[in-house]
C-alpha cells in the first residue's frame, strides 16, 4: 500500500532541520518523510485486529520529528522504519469505528499490566516499551512492527482500541473522535494540577491555574480543568484570535496574549514583581507548548513551591534552574494518558474523560482540515503554520467512498 | 510691545499650519473659508531684578506680614514645592522654585530657625528623580538638606506621615501630610503656569491623600467642571475651596508665595514652534525641516531624549506672597493677561496636535492614555465660558499613540490599558467596578512609595479629566496614530487629516466649521 | 536581560585587555631618543633672564587680533590645563544669572582670596561667559612678568596687567578704573598678595574702593584648594581638586565707606568659604549667628596654626589628588 513512511537517515534529519529554518515546506520535502510503498504489517498474534484509518491527525511531536527537531532520546523507544500518525479514527473488519489508544502497553506487547484494568500508558517501569513481542515503539506511529495512522490500514491491540458508533452507545463523527487523544492528552495534564489546587492553604480564593499556548493541547487542558478540576481560575495566554477565542470557550476565565500574560497572572495574584519574577503567581503553570522561552516563562510566573506542567514535548531546552531551585518549584512532565483518580473520588480511563469532553465540547470544530494521504506537503505546512493560518487540526483523510 | 492673540480665518492664501505630532510635527492644509486657527499671545516682558522682585514680595505680602517677622527660633516652618509636573517645559536653572527658597531660607537662618522641611507637594504623582530635584532646587538646597533627611517628597501612603484636618459640611475629608499639618508656618512656593494651579490646590491637593483626593478626582466632579480654567465654574475649584476652608480652620498657617510665567515657551532652535507661519523667514523654514526630518528618522528614543532634554526660556513675570485666596486673585489675573485670547462662538470640530509633553510624562514616554488626557483632559479645556467645539461636535487629535508605556512611571497604566479599557470606557463604570482594586492593590502602592511610579489610581485620573469632554463630543479622531492602540482608547483612526474630515462628515457634515488650536504655546480661549 | 549585557561585557573587556598586553609588548624595548630624555644628576638647566616686571605695557593685548587669539586660547589651552591641573568644580553661577541675562551685562568686580598664582588662570576659566571674554586681571609683577615670554603670554592669554605690591598707587588704579569705565570686568585680589600659610589675610579696600568710584558691583569668589596644589612656596604644582563658589553681587549703598563695604566684601567670601566645605544651610545659619569660621584662621602660632590648618583642608577639596578618592572616615 502507498503510506508515509519515517526511514532512519541521519543526513535527512539534519537537512530537514536546517531547511526548516526556511520554510516547513522545504524542510517536508527535503525530509526523512517519504510517500512510498510499505508492506501491510502483519498481525503479531490473537488480541491483534487489523484497523483501517478513516481520519488521522498530525501532531506537534510529529512535526517535531519530521523537521529533525526531536531529542535524540527518542533514538531508542522507536524503530526504523516507521509509519506516523497516532491520533487516530479508524475502521475494523467488521464496520465497527474505534479510536485508537496509541500507547502500546503491557497489554499489547505480552505483559502483564501492573494492576487491574490498567491503561496502557499508566506503570512506572517502562521495560517493556522496548521488549516483548513487538519491536521497540512506544506507541502505535512509532513502532515498525504495527504501522501507523498515517497508512490505509495498520494493526491494533484490543488493549487499545474504543469502539464508537451506535452499537457502542457512543455516536461520534469521526471528525469529532480525531480529537479525543490529543484531548486525553491534554486532560491528562490539567489533572496534573489537581493535587496541587487540592492541597493549597489559601482555599478562599480560587486557584490561579494559568496556560501558556493555546493549540489543540493547550485548548484541551483548559477544558480540562474547566471540567475536572474544581475552583480554578484559569488564565491562559493566546497568540490568535481564533485561539483566543476557543480558549475563552473552553472555559478561560480571563484570555490575553502571551506576552501579556504574566500581567495578567500578576494582577489575578494582586503580587509584587521582583525584576523579572512575580514574587508569588499562579499556582500551577500548563506549558502547553515546550520551548526554552516558554518553559522559563512558565516558571517565572509559578509561585513558590507550586508546579509547572510540561505538556508540550520539549527537546533540548536550555534553562537557568536558579529560579526553580529557589522557589522550590515543581517541574512535571506530561505524557499521554492513563487511569485517572479525580478530586471528586472517581476512578476513570483519561480517554473516557477525552471521549466525554469531545462530545460536551463538540470538538470537530477544532479540525480546521484535512488532506489526502499524497498532498503530506501541504498537510505538514499547514499544521506547522496552523496558528498562523488560522487552523487548529490538521488531519489526513483517508476514507473514500462511504463517506 | 507683545502682540495679543488672535484667531485668524483661515483663506486660500493661507500656509499650512504646524500641528504637534508626538516627537514631531506636521504641517496640515486647513479647509479655506470655514477654518479658523486660534494663536496664542506672545510672551509678556519678564522681570528683570528677579531676585529682588522676589525679596520685595517677601518683605511685603498680602494680608499678612512680613516673612522675617513670621519666623522666630524655634519653630517648626516647612516649605513645600510644585512638583516636576511644572513648568513645562522645564526652565532654564535657576529654576524659580531654587530663587525663592534660598531666599526664604536665608531669612530662616537669620531668624535663627533650626528645624526645617522642605517637601515635594506630589500628591499621587511619581517621585522626583535626583537630578529633577536639583535642576527645581538648585545644588546648594539639595546637598544642604537631602542627606540630612530633611528634603524629601510627599508620599501620601505613609499612615504615620497623614494627619486628617476635618471634613467640610458635604462631607469631603482632608487629610495632608502630618509634618505640614503640624507646622507653625507652611510656606508653599507655586508657579501658576495655568489657571488651574494655584489657591487652595497647592496645600489642600498637593499634599493630601487619596482619602481626600477621591472627593474631587471622580467622574462627577471632572464633568461638572467647565472648565479647569475658571476657578467659578469649576466643581473642581468648589470642592477644593471647600477644603481650604477646613484648612484655613483646623490646619497650619499658610504663607502662599505665587509666580507667574510669560509664554517664551521654546529656545533657539525651536523658536519657529511659537512663530505664526506667515511670519518665518528663510531661517525658520530651514529649522523646522531640518528638525522634522532628522526627527522623523531618529529611534523614538533618541527623539523623546532631545525634545525632553528642551530647557525654555520664560521667566517669571510676577510674584506675590501671603494669605492663599488674596494672592490667588492676583495670580489668576496675571495669568488670563498673558493667556487669555477672545474667541467667537464654537465650530463644530476642534483639532488639536498633541505635544511630546504634558504634566504626567516629564523626562519620560506620553503613553496613550496620555494622549487621550492631555487633549480632551487639558486641551479641550483650555477655555472660559464655552468650549471651543460644540456639544456633539468631533475632536480631530494628531499623534503617533504608539503602545509604549514607561515601565517605572507608569506600571498600573499598562494594566488599566489591557484590563480596564477591555471591559469599559465609561468613567462612571469604571469608578464604581475597578478604581478601589487600583487604588488598593500593594505591588502599586510599594512602586508609587519606593520607586519613581505614579500612583496605582492615577490612570483613572487621567481617564476622568477627559470626562467632560467624553460626554460632550459626539466623536475623537486621532490622524498618524497606531489603529489598534486608538481603537483601544475607542476612538477612531485616521491617517491623514482629510481622511479625519471623511470620517467626521458622518457626525458633522460635508462642511463643518473648523477651529484649530495652536497650542503650545500656552493659552485660554475666551468663547463668547 | 542586563545580566547577559553585563557578561558580553566582561567578555569583551577581557579581550581588549589581551590584545592591549599583545599590543603594548613590544613598545617596552623603546626608550631614548623615542622617549624624552630624563635629566642626569649634577647636571643644572640654566634659567633665562629677562628684566621686566611692573613696567610692561600691556595695550597691545587688548587691540582685536590679541582679543580674538586670546579668545581661542582662553577656551581651548587655558581652559584644559585648568582641568588637567585643577579639575575646578564651580558652583554658584546662577547667582548671576540676572545680570548675565541683560541685553548689555554691566562690567563686574571679582574679588576672590587668593592663594595661588594658580588663581588667575582659574578665574579665567571659571568666570560665565556673559563677562569672560572681556575681562582684565590683575596679576602678580613678578612672576607673571618676568621673563618675556611669560610677560607676552600672560597679557595674551590672561588679559593680564602688571601689579606691583610695592609700587602700587594712583597710577595703577587710575589705569584700572579706566579699563572698568570701558566695559572690561576686572579680577582683583582683595588681600593684596597670596597667602604665605595657607591661611587667609586681612581684605584690603582695592575692590571696594573700584566698585565705589566705577559703580561697578563686586562679585564676592571662594576659591577653595589651589593653596594646596601651587601655594607660596612651592616649586612645582601638585595636580588636585578645586572649587570655585560665586556669590550674589554687591553693590556699595548710600553713604556707605570703603572700609565698612570692604567688611561686607571679606564677610561674604567668608560665608562662601563656609559653604565650600560644608554646604548652603550651615553658612547661612552660622553667618546669622556670627560664628563662621573665619578665613584668616585661629590666633594660634606655630604648629597649631598649620595643625587647624591641615583639619580645615581636610573638610574641602584641597589636597585631593584627581585619583584620590577615598577619604577615611571619622568613627570618633
Amino acid at each position: 500500500m502507498k503510506a508515509l513512511q519515517v526511514s532512519r537517515s541521519v543526513r535527512k534529519l539534519g537537512m530537514a532541520r536546517i531547511a526548516s529554518a526556511i520554510s516547513p515546506v522545504t524542510a517536508t520535502r527535503l525530509g526523512p518523510l517519504e510517500y512510498t510503498s510499505v508492506d501491510e504489517p502483519e498481525l503479531p498474534g490473537p488480541g491483534w485486529h487489523r484497523v483501517r484509518t478513516r481520519l488521522a491527525g498530525i501532531c506537534g511531536s510529529d512535526l517535531s520529528l519530521v523537521e529533525g527537531h526531536a531529542s535524540l532520546y527518542f533514538e531508542d523507544w522507536v524503530s526504523f522504519p516507521f509509519v506516523p500518525g497516532h491520533e487516530v479514527v479508524g475502521e475494523l473488519d467488521d464496520g465497527t469505528r474505534v479510536i485508537l489508544e496509541p500507547v502500546l502497553g503491557h497489554e499489547a506487547r505480552g505483559f502483564a499490566p501492573p494492576f487491574d484494568g490498567a491503561a496502557p500508558g499508566d506503570g512506572d517501569d517502562y521495560a517493556h516499551l522496548a521488549t516483548g513481542r513487538l519491536e521497540p515503539g512506544i506507541q502505535t506511529g512509532f513502532c515498525c512492527s504495527t504501522g501507523g495512522g498515517w497508512a490505509p490500514e495498520f494493526v491494533a491491540h484490543e488493549s487499545q482500541l474504543h469502539r464508537i458508533g451506535r452499537e457502542a452507545g457512543t455516536d461520534m463523527p469521526d471528525e469529532r473522535a480525531v480529537l479525543v487523544e490529543p484531548f486525553a492528552g491534554g486532560i491528562h495534564a490539567a489533572l496534573l494540577a489537581a493535587p496541587v489546587v487540592a492541597a493549597r492553604h489559601d482555599t478562599d480564593q480560587p486557584a490561579i491555574v494559568a496556560v501558556l499556548g493555546a493549540g489543540t493541547m493547550g485548548l484541551a487542558a483548559i477544558a480540562g480543568l474547566r471540567r475536572y478540576v474544581p475552583d480554578v481560575r484559569i488564565i491562559a495566554g493566546a497568540r490568535y484570535p481564533h485561539q483566543r477565542q476557543f480558549a475563552k470557550e473552553f472555559g478561560a476565565d480571563v484570555v490575553v496574549s502571551p506576552d501579556e500574560l504574566h500581567r495578567a497572572v500578576r494582577r489575578a495574584a494582586g503580587c509584587h514583581m521582583v525584576g523579572d519574577h512575580l514574587s508569588s503567581g499562579a499556582h500551577v503553570t500548563i506549558d502547553a507548548v515546550g520551548t526554552s522561552d516558554t518553559v522559563a516563562d512558565c516558571l517565572r510566573i509559578t509561585r513558590p513551591r507550586g508546579r509547572v506542567v510540561l505538556l508540550g514535548m520539549p527537546a533540548d531546552v536550555t534553562l537557568d534552574l536558579t529560579g526553580l531551585w529557589h522557589r522550590e518549584t515543581e517541574l512535571k512532565g506530561a505524557y499521554t494518558y492513563g487511569t485517572e483518580h479525580l478530586p471528586d473520588g472517581r476512578t476513570v480511563r483519561t480517554f473516557d474523560l477525552a471521549i466525554e469532553t469531545a462530545n460536551d465540547l463538540r470538538a470537530e470544530r477544532l479540525l480546521s482540515a484535512t488532506y489526502p494521504l499524497s498532498d503530506h506537503v501541504d498537510a505538514i505546512a499547514h499544521a506547522a503554520t496552523a496558528g498562523r493560518r488560522g487552523a487548529v487540526k490538521v488531519a489526513f483523510d483517508l476514507r473514500k467512498e462511504d463517506i | 510691545m507683545p502682540r495679543p492673540g488672535f484667531v485668524l480665518d483661515v483663506d486660500k492664501s493661507t500656509p499650512p499650519t504646524l500641528f504637534w505630532h508626538g516627537e514631531g510635527f506636521r504641517l496640515e492644509k486647513l479647509p479655506a473659508d470655514r477654518s479658523r486657527v486660534i494663536y496664542a499671545p506672545e510672551p509678556h516682558e519678564a522681570i528683570d531684578d528677579i531676585d529682588g522682585a522676589i525679596r520685595t514680595a517677601l518683605l511685603n505680602p498680602i494680608d499678612m506680614d512680613p516673612l522675617p517677622s513670621l519666623l522666630f527660633p524655634g519653630m517648626k516652618l516647612t516649605i513645600a514645592f510644585d512638583d516636576v509636573s511644572l513648568p513645562l517645559p522645564k526652565m532654564r536653572r535657576p529654576d524659580l522654585r531654587q530663587r525663592i527658597i534660598e531666599q526664604v531660607l536665608t531669612m530662616a537662618a537669620d531668624a535663627g530657625v533650626d528645624d526645617v522641611h522642605i517637601i515635594a507637594a506630589l500628591a499621587l504623582h511619581r517621585r522626583m528623580h535626583e537630578f529633577e530635584l536639583r535642576h527645581a532646587l538648585g545644588d546648594r538646597v539639595y546637598d544642604a538638606f537631602e542627606p540630612r533627611g530633611l528634603l524629601y517628597q510627599h508620599d501620601a501612603e505613609d499612615p504615620d506621615n497623614l494627619a486628617f484636618l476635618g471634613t467640610t459640611d458635604q462631607g469631603e475629608e482632608i487629610e495632608i501630610n502630618k509634618r505640614a499639618a503640624e507646622s507653625d508656618l507652611l510656606v508653599y512656593v507655586n508657579i501658576n503656569l495655568v489657571a488651574m494651579d494655584g489657591g487652595w490646590k497647592s496645600t489642600a491637593v498637593g499634599l493630601a491623600s487619596y482619602r481626600s483626593l477621591r472627593h474631587h478626582h471622580n467622574p462627577t466632579t471632572m464633568e461638572a467642571s467647565h472648565s479647569f480654567m475658571d476657578q467659578h465654574a469649576s466643581e473642581l475649584h468648589k470642592s477644593t475651596w471647600r477644603m481650604g476652608k477646613v484648612m484655613r480652620d483646623n490646619g497650619p498657617k499658610v504663607f502662599q508665595i505665587e509666580t507667574t510665567l510669560n509664554t517664551d515657551t521654546f529656545p533657539q532652535p525651536f523658536e519657529f514652534l511659537s512663530k505664526r507661519e506667515w511670519e518665518w523667514n528663510a531661517k525658520d523654514r530651514a529649522l523646522y525641516l531640518g528638525t522634522a526630518k532628522s526627527v522623523a528618522k531618529l529611534p523614538a528614543r533618541t527623539a523623546r531624549k532631545i525634545f525632553h532634554g528642551i530647557e525654555a526660556p520664560h521667566q517669571m513675570t510676577s510674584i506675590q506672597c501671603g494669605e492663599v485666596e488674596a494672592v490667588h486673585k492676583i495670580t489668576t489675573q496675571n495669568v488670563y493677561d498673558q493667556q487669555l485670547v477672545e474667541v467667537e462662538g464654537q465650530t463644530d470640530i476642534l483639532t488639536m496636535g498633541i505635544p511630546y509633553i504634558c504634566p504626567y510624562n516629564v523626562h519620560s514616554i506620553m503613553n496613550p492614555i496620555l494622549v487621550m488626557c492631555t487633549g480632551l483632559g487639558y486641551f479641550f479645556n483650555l477655555y472660559r465660558g464655552k468650549p471651543l467645539v460644540r456639544e456633539g461636535g468631533v475632536v480631530i487629535l494628531t499623534h503617533p499613540t504608539t503602545n509604549e508605556f514607561h515601565p517605572v512611571h507608569h506600571p498600573s497604566y499598562i494594566d488599566f490599558f489591557e484590563e480596564v479599557l477591555a471591559d469599559t470606557r465609561d468613567p462612571h463604570v469604571m469608578s464604581q467596578k475597578w478604581e478601589q482594586q487600583y487604588a488598593e492593590d500593594d505591588w502599586y502602592r510599594h512602586l508609587y512609595r519606593t520607586t519613581n511610579a505614579y500612583h496605582g489610581v492615577h490612570p483613572f485620573y487621567m481617564w476622568y479629566w477627559g470626562s467632560h469632554a467624553l460626554k460632550h463630543v459626539g466623536k475623537v479622531i486621532i490622524v498618524g496614530g497606531d489603529a489598534a492602540t486608538v481603537r483601544k482608547l475607542g476612538f477612531t483612526p485616521a491617517s491623514t487629516m482629510n481622511d479625519a474630515f471623511e470620517i467626521a462628515s458622518d457626525t458633522v457634515g460635508r462642511s463643518p466649521t473648523i477651529t484649530h488650536i495652536k497650542t503650545p504655546p500656552l493659552m485660554i480661549a475666551d468663547v463668547k | 536581560m542586563v545580566d547577559r549585557n553585563l557578561q558580553r561585557a566582561q567578555r569583551a573587556a577581557g579581550a581588549a585587555e589581551d590584545a592591549l598586553r599583545r599590543a603594548t609588548m613590544p613598545l617596552r624595548n623603546f626608550g631614548f631618543p623615542y622617549r624624552a630624555p630624563t635629566v642626569p644628576r649634577g647636571v643644572e638647566v640654566p634659567p633665562e633672564v629677562s628684566g621686566l616686571g611692573a613696567h610692561y605695557d600691556t595695550e597691545w593685548a587688548r587691540r582685536p587680533l590679541a582679543t580674538s587669539v586670546r579668545t581661542v586660547m582662553v577656551e581651548g589651552p587655558v581652559r584644559l590645563a585648568a582641568r588637567v591641573l585643577a579639575s575646578p568644580e564651580i558652583l554658584g553661577t546662577d547667582r548671576l544669572a540676572d545680570l548675565a541675562g541683560l541685553e548689555d551685562p554691566p562690567a563686574v568686580i571679582f574679588a576672590p582670596n587668593h592663594h595661588s598664582h594658580l588663581d588667575t588662570g582659574l578665574m579665567i576659566r571659571s568666570v560665565p561667559l556673559a563677562w569672560r571674554h572681556k575681562l582684565v586681571v590683575a596679576a602678580a609683577a613678578d612672576y607673571f612678568f618676568d621673563k618675556k615670554w611669560k610677560a607676552a603670554m600672560s597679557a595674551l592669554s590672561l588679559n593680564a596687567i602688571p601689579i606691583d605690591r610695592e609700587l602700587t598707587g594712583r597710577k595703577s588704579s587710575d589705569m584700572i578704573k579706566g579699563l572698568v569705565d570701558d566695559g572690561y570686568s576686572l579680577v582683583i585680589y582683595p588681600e593684596g598678595g597670596r597667602s604665605p600659610d595657607g591661611w587667609g589675610q586681612d581684605f584690603k579696600g582695592g575692590a571696594a574702593y573700584l566698585s565705589a568710584r566705577t559703580g561697578a558691583p563686586v562679585v564676592p569668589v571662594f576659591i577653595d584648594g589651589t593653596g594646596a596644589i601651587f601655594g607660596k612656596g612651592m616649586k612645582r604644582p601638585k595636580p588636585g581638586r578645586t572649587k570655585v563658589v560665586f556669590g550674589a553681587p554687591l553693590r556699595s549703598e548710600d553713604g556707605e565707606s570703603t572700609r565698612h563695604f570692604n567688611g561686607r566684601i571679606e564677610a561674604a567670601v567668608t560665608v562662601l568659604g563656609d559653604e565650600a566645605i560644608t554646604d548652603f544651610w550651615t553658612a547661612r545659619q552660622r553667618a546669622a549667628a556670627g560664628t563662621s569660621p573665619t578665613l584668616t584662621g585661629p590666633d594660634h602660632t606655630g604648629w597649631r596654626r598649620d595643625w587647624a590648618l591641615a583639619e580645615r583642608r581636610k573638610l574641602g577639596t584641597a589636597g585631593l589628588r584627581r585619583r584620590q578618592q577615598r577619604r577615611w572616615p571619622d568613627l570618633g
